[in-house]
């Protein structure tokens, strides 16, 4: 049966296929490599998980509603008309069995980008309204309450506080004419402190000019997890509309992956960007910093251990930051940084992020996930694992503590601040 | 009075016992008459030898009588018989066997032709055998092609009627040859499209190889009948195997060594010719195992690609020096360019169409946007 | 109706008539697509799209399907990898190093090359063919191909497979008469290109532009393809 849910989900499959979608589903030959890319399908062995799987419903609308070939094969009973029922089916699918890391482009001999096009299948899900619960839920409180943990702005200025106090970490609020606009996300504040206080102690020590924003203070993205335009456009706006109040030359995106992949490559596309302002992240800035000597560093100073670095899709894979914070963990733990493998672009996923971790049903999913992760710390003997975003941290402390393992899980600023001279 | 066997004829005109025995031997060999073991199998009587079972004929067979008529025709299969470099078996057809009546060879013209042959058609009548040369012409009732006031047509069923068999010699005769090319303005077919109530042999080729010819006019002189045929109603004895299957340059086209052109290396050095346009591995033809001059060469030995002049519609095969394997409707530039368009155009309706659906879509998600709104707004002032 | 006519036939007008469905299909398809309309990435490079897509064309085309264990991802499944890589290879090389195939682009184009020796064509198409056989034995087995395969990609394959089987057996001379297997391969080889324009196998129009698209986001990205 088709309802007004379908119908808006073909609306939005309909919006969003243009050449770029048309030519890349056209170039599929359904060989399944890409299948040998997901995490989701290695660990679960599920076949639809295979990320061609996920573009079911986007190829349905297109096929059967732009082509003559499609609605041939609907007259000849080969294909079926997107139903209720089968979004639903694929709802769970996208959202629950799928970070949007985008591995499968990489493997797809084809080079087709399915992690963007099943962005675009999450697109028609958020249209029908078919979004998780949990994730839904998240979303709901971003809108309405500013943060999807929902940090109330009371609550906000009192971790801002508390964390002031705690580490001795200032951290300059609303400040008009800084440099640089750092925005964090609810996971950092509420969960890892540590980290917020160790990029503040960063650029305190570097000599940066720089504030966070009390109306622009939520750097995480629900709306792009759920693919909802408008909502993404609205999250993505507070951000925007604070540094232009503020005068920044440059929004620092922290330990964020879908923030910096939604800020640097998805905003530019989807509305209005505050003309000059740089959008940079975290790591890069104190690459940068530490470069250009306005930063010292301790070599070695976390040398013992094995440590080893994760990448994470939207930072590394998606996002190019590749070298930067190698460079960094070479000069931190010259002697005990060890790569695992794949590492850098082919990188294995940490199985919580495209707002996985958010959603309960998904757990078994992702600890599945971490499992193969875990097999690839253990495989090089890790004792400690680093990395540049909140989300995959979360899933790692979360998985870790599930599975009860000897590893320490740092944010790099965290190690970075530690070491500084 | 007894009509004289062949044997005796020959006898009178001084033919030796021990000549007459060795045509017979060659002529057994070229009608590919099977050579049977010379052992005798318990309770098995010894079959003949392919040489008694000529000699037998012909010592006891009277003459066959041959009406010889042309339609639309070069006269080359004739010249390639008359010319043959085989005398002993030309002579035996044109003389002794009898050419009863033919327009080219014989001395006689005109009204006095016309009677011979009418005398011959009566004193032979279900006896002889009818040679065709040149394609019979169906357009506007034959008059294409008209000897003494009579069509080709009219002719062509006067002389089939009281025939014993029937025999199409050259690839005019056999398929229409060069008059059938494209467009074929007389609408030339082959004799036999015209003759369904007799036997009918082709002897197709660009001429059809002599040898072949009184091959298979000495076939049904010794054995009564016409040789065995494959589809397109050719001897198979002489048509069994391709030009290819024999080829002296076969080893090269195994080797995958070409001639690229008339005077590269490749063609000094007798490389195969299939670049070059070759028909030989689709071409049913004695000329690899025959060839043509006492043996001596045949065109593709000579250092040129087979025509595939014994097959249907040779000529248009799409070009002599076009390789086999290229198609014979060519797109040119201009056609190209209209299927291109007619493609395109397609896809810009469709596409037109589908923008129209696109733009749809969005109103509609708009709305649906709007309304949605409302309603979250109309909640909170509820709420 | 005897094999001689259907040569005819099938080297002309039905060769022809597969031609004319080929071309137009091929440009309606491209121009259908195109037409769907193409947004501008408006956002900064980071690096440079054209050596991304350089990279990636050159990694696609000569490293991952003849090396796939360059990768780890694909240790689970070399050898579909490599089947995939090593049909494309074949069946390119025995399209355009093929004698007979370099005649038929001669006719189309008006110049021709220099052909391989038989024996390393011959390596080449039953290279193909064991692929090809590999592909289906993997897509019969393999259950995420199971799930994937409709209908139509059957077809895909058989009308890929017969132009190469027969093929095969032609240039080998086995079996059939050479205007009997030669007319089965015109008709299969009519049979693939009236298809192309409504299957998959016209990916490798589209290739180009998946292959660019993810070349140069991943060279904007400053990654490695």
């Amino acid at each position: 049966m088709k309802s007004q849910k379908t119908q808006s989900a073909i609306n939005t499959y309909l919006k969003e296929t243009g050449g770029w979608v048309a030519s890349q589903l056209e170039a599929c030959t359904r060989c399944g490599i890409c299948a040998e890319a997901c995490h989701f399908y290695q660990a679960l062995g599920n076949p639809e998980y295979a990320p061609v799987w996920k573009l079911e419903p986007l190829r349905r609308a297109y096929e059967q509603r732009f082509t003559v070939a499609g609605k041939f094969k609907l007259a000849l009973g080969l294909d079926k008309k997107l139903a209720d029922s089968d979004l639903e089916h694929w709802s769970k699918i996208v959202y629950e069995a799928c970070t949007v890391c985008n591995k499968c482009a990489h493997v797809c001999p084809m080079g087709i980008q399915l992690g963007p096009l099943i962005h675009a299948v999450r697109a028609g899900m958020a249209a029908a309204g078919l979004v998780p619960a949990d994730l839904a839920e998240a979303t709901e409180k971003q809108k309405t309450i500013g943060s999807p943990l929902g940090v109330t702005d009371e609550l906000w200025r009192e971790r801002i506080d508390w964390i002031t106090d705690e580490w001795e970490a200032e951290i300059p609020v609303d400040k008009v004419g800084a440099e640089s606009l750092v925005v964090f996300t609810s996971i950092e504040l509420m969960k890892f402190p540590d980290n917020l206080a160790a990029i503040a102690k960063i650029l305190n020590k570097a000599g940066e000019s720089w504030t966070v924003s009390s109306t622009g203070r939520e750097v995480v993205n629900f709306g792009y997890f759920e693919a909802d335009e408008e909502l993404t456009r609205l999250f993505m706006h507070r951000v925007f509309k604070a540094a232009e109040e503020l005068g920044v030359k440059r929004i620092i995106i922290s330990e964020c992956g879908h923030a910096y992949d939604a800020f640097r490559w998805a905003a530019p596309n989807l509305m209005k960007v505050p003309k000059g302002v740089e959008i940079v992240h975290i790591s890069e800035y104190i690459h940068h910093l530490w470069k250009t000597g306005r930063l010292k560093l301790k070599e070695g100073a976390f040398d013992g251990e094995t440590i080893t670095f994760h990448d994470s899709c939207k930072i590394q894979r998606r996002g190019g930051i590749i070298k930067q914070p190698r460079e960094l963990l070479r000069q931190l733990a010259p002697k005990s940084f060890v790569e695992m493998t794949p590492n850098k672009e082919q990188s294995l996923c940490c199985g919580g992020g495209g707002g996985v971790i958010s959603i309960k049903e998904a757990d078994a999913n992702r600890y599945a996930v971490f499992e193969m992760k875990m097999a690839q710390l253990q495989e090089i003997q890790a004792k400690a694992v680093c990395m540049v975003c909140s989300n995959c941290r979360l899933q790692f402390v979360d998985s870790v503590g599930h599975f009860n393992l000897p590893i320490k899980v740092h944010g790099l600023a965290e190690l970075v601040s530690k070491a500084l001279i | 009075m007894k009509e004289k066997t062949i044997y005796e004829h020959l006898r009178e005109k001084g033919v030796s016992r021990r000549d007459f025995l060795k045509l017979c031997g060659t002529i057994a060999g070229m009608m590919g008459l099977e050579f049977v073991a010379p052992v005798k199998a318990p309770g098995k009587s010894l079959s003949p030898s392919p040489e008694e079972i000529v000699a037998q004929a012909l010592k006891t067979r009277p003459k066959v009588p041959i009406i010889w008529l042309e339609f639309q025709d070069c006269a080359g299969c004739s010249e390639a018989i008359s010319r043959s470099s085989s005398p002993l078996l030309s002579n035996l057809v044109l003389n002794d066997i009898a050419i009863e009546y033919h327009e080219t060879l014989m001395a006689a013209s005109g009204f006095q032709a016309e009677r011979a042959k009418e005398e011959c058609l009566k004193k032979y009548y279900g006896k002889y055998v009818l040679v065709v040369e040149g394609s019979p012409t169906l357009a506007e009732d034959g008059i294409y092609c008209t000897v003494a006031g009579k069509s080709n047509l009219d002719l062509l069923k006067e002389a089939a009627s009281g025939a014993a068999a029937v025999i199409a010699t050259g690839n005019c005769a056999c398929f229409g040859g060069i008059p059938a090319a494209h467009p074929n303005p007389t609408r030339a077919v082959g004799v036999a499209d015209l003759i369904q109530d007799k036997p009918v042999i082709n002897i197709p080729g660009c001429p059809a190889i002599p040898e072949v010819t009184t091959g298979t006019i000495l076939h049904f002189l010794i054995m009564g009948q016409l040789p065995k045929t494959d589809q397109l109603k050719r001897p198979l004895p002489f048509y069994g195997n391709t030009v290819h299957d024999h080829c002296l340059r076969r080893p090269f086209y195994e080797a995958g060594k070409f001639a690229g052109s008339f005077d590269d290396e490749g063609a000094k050095k007798g490389y195969c010719l299939y670049q070059l346009g070759c028909k030989g591995p689709t071409t049913y033809n004695a000329c690899a195992g025959l060839k043509w001059e006492r043996g001596l060469s045949y065109p593709v030995q000579s250092g040129h690609p087979c025509l595939g002049c014994s097959e249907p519609h040779f000529w248009d095969g799409g070009g002599f020096y076009q390789g086999q394997s290229a198609p014979t409707i060519r797109l040119d530039k201009g056609s190209t360019a209209t299927l291109v368009g007619a493609g395109v155009a397609v896809g810009a309706g469709l596409a037109g169409v589908n923008a129209l659906k696109k733009s749809r879509a969005k109103k509609e998600l708009k709305k649906q946007q709007a309304s949605e709104a409302r309603a979250e707004t109309e909640n909170k002032k509820e709420g | 109706m005897n094999w001689t006519e259907i040569l005819n036939f099938s080297r002309g007008p039905l060769l022809h008539v597969a031609m004319i469905i080929f071309i137009a299909g091929l440009s309606y398809r491209l121009v259908r697509v195109l037409l769907l309309g193409w947004e501008r990435d408006k956002a900064k490079n980071k690096g440079s799209k054209f050596w991304g897509a350089i990279v990636n064309y050159l990694k696609g085309l000569v490293v991952l399907p003849f090396i796939p264990w360059v990768r780890r991802t694909f240790r689970h499944n070399e050898l579909t990898f490599i089947a995939g890589g090593l049909f494309h290879l074949s069946l390119f090389v025995i399209l355009a190093f093929g004698t007979a195939h370099i005649m038929v682009w001669k006719s189309l184009c008006g110049f021709s090359w220099k052909g391989l020796p038989t024996p390393i064509l011959a390596f080449f198409s039953a290279t193909g063919i064991i692929s090809m056989v590999i592909l289906l034995l993997n897509r019969l087995t393999q259950p995420v191909l199971k799930l994937l395969t409709r209908f139509p990609v059957w077809i895909n394959w058989l009308v890929v497979f017969l132009p190469m089987i027969t093929g095969f057996i032609m240039a080998r001379h086995l079996w059939f008469k050479y205007e009997v297997i030669f007319s089965l391969h015109l008709i299969s080889v009519s049979l693939l290109l009236i298809w192309i324009p409504f299957g998959r196998i016209s990916h490798f129009l589209f290739y180009f532009f998946s292959k660019t698209i993810h070349g140069a986001q991943a060279g904007k990205r400053a990654v490695t393809p």
